[in-house]
């Protein structure tokens, strides 16, 4: 579904990725765990170009996304993405939201974006909030929303940047839940992530990316019981210990 | 003689003052409109990722806001026919110059509220497979709009004002007209205040006018 060899990003000087290669199969759920600062982010914003390589290659679905002839909006909305800071749009309802690249993106008839807009709000549990605007939301809520608007589009793939991160504690599980029913449901992802215990349940590899590298990947078993990169070790232990 | 104040002349002036008024208002209304356009071209130029075209925009911009109108004026009526050869009739060089004028304030005004917009909109805008200008249209322009309402509401009323500079190139406005009456009565101190209170109701009613329109828009979020 996607694969990434020898990813280079530089933003001016300053090198954020040094040679990135990932391969994820379809289906696949990828967490990416790493500190601040490590590039985790910044390779999954390379996956839809919102970031653009310094030099590499991306395929995804079969696009190579720097080719001059591929068009990078057929791209992206195969690649779903979920950002941090939510990035709903705050001028339309709930529904508006969800249905706006369905209508605009798929040239969906508006009646049938509505009913199918509506049956991706049900899924993420908010359909009683279609006619909501996102300022009335919770955190929570509105991360929920911004999951049914990516999945409106249909894509083969969503992009996770850092889903949780911007939530109150007693809001994470929430989105957490709907995140762990898509991967059920075959969702291939690709999850930018401090959240240790998700990684561990629902990922089937887990990445751990420092320096702009990857240090080290396996299966989530294997990489937090018996890590081996001391990097990864230290920073496992880190993170354990506030737990 | 003592100056001695005629407030019947104040109230008999204003319905001759009308006649200027009407005009003042067209220009008002055409140069605004205009200008409005002229304004939202030019600022969106000015965010281009085109350097020649936000150099452009950036000539336009500096060039009109850094002279006085009163030049303009005189240069785009006198001026300008002397080597085009063509004249421009005062209302139509009116509009064009209250629409230039204030377009390059609107320019700043536009480039100001889009660039105020979280980054993230347009992120997220692009994420799910909109163009750029699909996602300026659908998703920036509306929010920037509304942050846009109070500064032009301050452009609206400077632009109304300014057309009185407009007298100088024979328009028959509102002040051309109050200075005409004054010129036939000797009563400047009752004229110009009932000028002045015209203008005031003018303004005023702008102001009024752009408050309504802010508050209906935070009613519907955003």
């Amino acid at each position: 579904m996607i694969q990434i060899e020898n990813l280079h990003k530089s933003f001016g000087s300053l090198e954020v990725i040094k040679g990135v290669d990932l391969h994820v199969k379809t289906g696949e759920v990828v967490c990416i765990i790493g500190p601040s600062g490590s590039g985790k982010s910044t390779v999954l914003r390379c996956i839809n170009r919102l970031e653009k390589p310094t030099s590499g290659r991306i395929i995804v679905d079969g696009h190579d996304i720097m080719a001059k002839a591929t068009n990078i909006n057929t791209v992206r909305a195969e690649a779903g993405m979920v950002f941090q800071q939510f990035n709903l749009f705050p001028h339309m309802t709930v529904l508006e939201n969800v249905t706006l690249g369905p209508i605009k993106v798929r040239s969906m008839a508006k009646k049938e974006s509505q009913t199918f807009g509506l049956s991706l709000l049900d899924k993420v549990g908010l359909i009683e909030k279609a006619d909501a605007f996102p300022e009335q939301l919770s955190g929570g809520q509105k991360q929920r929303v911004a999951i049914a608007r990516s999945l409106a589009l249909q894509p083969k793939v969503i992009l996770f940047d850092e889903p949780t991160s911007a939530l109150d504690p007693e809001l994470v599980g929430e989105v957490l839940e709907v995140m762990k029913q898509l991967a059920h449901e075959g969702m291939t992802m690709v999850v930018v992530t401090h959240e240790m215990g998700f990684a561990r349940e629902v990922a089937d590899r887990v990445i751990f990316i420092d320096q702009g590298k990857i240090q080290e990947q396996g299966p989530p078993d294997q990489f937090f019981t018996n890590p081996k990169n001391e990097r990864l070790k230290e920073f496992l232990g880190m993170v354990i210990s506030h737990i | 003689m003592a100056f001695q104040f005629e407030p019947t002349v104040v109230i008999e002036t204003i319905p001759m003052l009308m006649r200027g008024l009407k005009l003042t208002l067209q220009i008002t209304v055409g140069g605004i409109f205009f200008g409005f356009l002229l304004g939202s071209g030019a600022g969106l130029l000015k965010i281009s990722r085109n350097f020649f075209i936000r150099k452009i925009a950036g000539i336009y911009i500096e060039s009109i806001r850094g002279t006085p109108m009163l030049v303009q004026a005189m240069f785009l009526y006198y001026g300008v026919p002397m080597a085009v050869g063509i004249r421009i009739p005062p209302i139509t060089a009116g509009i064009i110059i209250i629409a230039v004028n204030s377009g390059a304030y609107i320019a700043e005004i536009v480039r100001g509220a889009v660039q105020s917009i979280n980054p993230g909109q347009m992120e997220a805008g692009r994420s799910i497979g909109l163009t750029h200008t699909q996602t300026m249209l659908h998703i920036i322009w509306p929010q920037a709009l509304k942050r846009m309402i109070p500064p032009l509401g301050n452009q609206f009323i400077i632009s109304l004002k300014d057309t009185s500079l407009l007298m100088v190139i024979g328009v028959g406005e509102l002040m051309r007209t109050g200075q005409e009456i004054t010129a036939v009565n000797f009563r400047a101190f009752e004229v110009y205040m009932a000028v002045a209170l015209v203008y005031l109701v003018l303004t005023i009613s702008i102001s009024r006018a752009m408050l309504y329109v802010e508050k209906r828009l935070s009613t519907n979020k955003g």
